[in-house]
């Protein structure tokens, strides 16, 4: 009796152990793929024109969604955001974006900015591979793609940047170890003089106003920019930022208010200087509580 | 006897306890130099195997030669200054390896062992030393095999779920090893002075 039950263990733990066919077939018409990398598990969905990049579980974790007919729609406000970094560092000439996701943000740069220099940064490769595969993304010549953990791309690199935009995720947040004091420091070396960080975050927790207080730890400027239709903000930080919320209208009216789609002016009007925060804790790499703070909302 | 089989208990709790913990702490000692990656997941854990079994084979080898917990305890001592020091030591040998090593996961597997094999050896000691002390006893010992590895295991169960639901979230990380360096040291002491290899003479 206990020969049979054990073979039959055996037998059940060899079936589980035969190969799945890879869950990419369509489970209703909306999810094109769905699949795991060695990061996350990912999804993607079509709503109409509209197809995302989801990572995890939950469907409200949107990475990336873009419109089919026209690439270039900031469909998240926090991307619009973003570009208002080029009110702040308007000549910039060389940008590092970390996060690739559905490659929105490349798509804009290739569409609109073609003269600056755009190098992405994306730790997963498989995301790489989607994004080429469902989201049309494509490293044109003037842009490039390293496939690496975006703190350990800085490390390495001997380059500068006039802009560094920090748009990591994973199917919790921002990676822990991109949020430290260490790491802003270890970005700021990588800018040129008058260069900014652009940090894309939620607003509605604890640990955005730990961030806030880390950038101000390392950064004599800092701007954020309040999401108004969503629970997103931008960080801008620099040492000496060509422009001040004041005078940003002035200059998205030099860019013509607009980047492609995306209403700079609208943008503009977000800005405001970061708020002093006495109790806020600065992240370090020693100390980083981002769980937890991250939990506790306002 | 009673105070012998207390000692037994208090190490193998706290090793357990703080070798499940100081597993939890080595992700955020990594993951900066290494990536927030399952690749140092898998550092971590397979480091933390290699230096399981080396203690193992090492603790029942001694425990055979010498049973006595003295010896154990001297060990334990150097365990304990060693968790004491990672702190001051891990940053540079963790920059020293990622400036050699591109690849993270060899980066991470060679700056684990580096960092955690000493400690992380001679924690893995303690069960079978016990267990071999228990052996050496020419009378029937209370203590089974079974139960000093359920003992350790409840540890660790306890170390594991208190660091990760708690301490990260209160103490810096410095902190908590140093923290767990000086427990550590306080038990391997604590053990020396009640002389239980005496008591198990009687």
């Amino acid at each position: 009796m206990k020969a049979g039950k054990a073979i039959g263990f055996i037998f059940l733990a060899c079936l589980y152990l035969l190969p799945v066919p890879p869950a990419q077939a369509a489970a209703d018409d909306q999810t094109l793929y769905e699949g795991d990398s060695i990061y996350h598990h990912i999804t993607i969905r079509q709503d109409g024109g509209e197809r995302c990049m989801i990572f995890g579980r939950q469907r409200d974790l949107r990475q990336t969604c873009i419109d089919l007919a026209k690439p270039d729609t900031a469909i998240f406000e926090y991307s619009a955001m973003m570009f208002a970094g080029f009110l702040f560092r308007p000549d910039a000439k060389k940008v590092c974006l970390i996060g690739l996701g559905g490659g929105y943000i490349p798509t804009v740069f290739r569409m609109h900015l073609p003269q600056v220099h755009l190098q992405t940064v994306e730790v997963d490769p498989h995301v790489e591979k989607l994004a080429k595969q469902y989201f049309s993304f494509a490293v044109p010549p003037g842009q490039t793609l390293a496939i690496d953990d975006g703190r350990q791309f800085l490390k390495k690199s001997r380059e500068r940047y006039d802009q560094i935009w920090l748009d990591a995720f994973n199917s919790d947040y921002i990676p822990a170890h991109m949020t430290t004091k260490e790491f802003l420091q270890l970005a700021k070396s990588r800018l040129n003089e008058g260069g900014i960080v652009i940090q894309n975050l939620f607003c509605g927790n604890n640990l955005y106003d730990a961030q806030i207080a880390t950038f101000q730890s390392v950064f004599a400027k800092v701007f954020v920019l309040d999401g108004q239709e969503s629970g997103s903000c931008i960080i801008v930080a620099s040492d000496r930022p060509a422009c001040e919320p004041a005078g940003l209208r002035k200059q998205a009216e030099k860019w013509g208010g607009k980047i492609g789609r995306i209403d700079l002016i609208a943008e503009a009007g977000k800005c405001k200087v970061a708020p002093a925060l006495k109790n806020a804790l600065v992240l370090t790499d020693n100390f980083n509580p981002a769980n937890l703070l991250l939990m506790q909302k306002k | 006897m009673r105070i012998v089989y207390a000692v037994f208990i208090l190490l193998l709790v706290t090793f357990g306890a703080v070798v499940m913990s100081l597993e939890i702490l080595s992700s955020n000692l990594m993951s900066p130099y290494f990536g927030g990656s399952i690749y140092i997941w898998g550092s971590i854990i397979s480091s933390f195997m290699v230096h399981f079994s080396v203690g193992y084979v090492a603790g029942g080898y001694l425990s055979r030669r010498s049973p006595r917990i003295a010896v154990l305890a001297a060990f334990l001592v150097v365990c304990s200054l060693w968790v004491i020091l990672i702190p001051a030591f891990y940053k540079p040998v963790c920059e020293l390896v990622s400036d050699r090593i591109a690849d993270v996961r060899l980066g991470s597997l060679v700056a684990m062992n580096l960092i955690f094999f000493v400690p992380v050896s001679i924690m893995a000691m303690v069960s079978p030393y016990i267990i071999g002390i228990t052996a050496a006893w020419r009378r029937q010992s209370g203590l089974t095999a079974g139960m000093v590895l359920f003992i350790s295991t409840v540890g660790s169960f306890f170390g594991t779920n208190i660091t990760a639901f708690y301490l990260i979230s209160l103490f810096p990380v410095s902190r908590i090893v140093v923290g767990l360096g000086l427990i550590c040291l306080c038990v391997s002491l604590f053990t020396f002075a009640l002389r239980a290899d005496r008591r198990m003479k009687r």
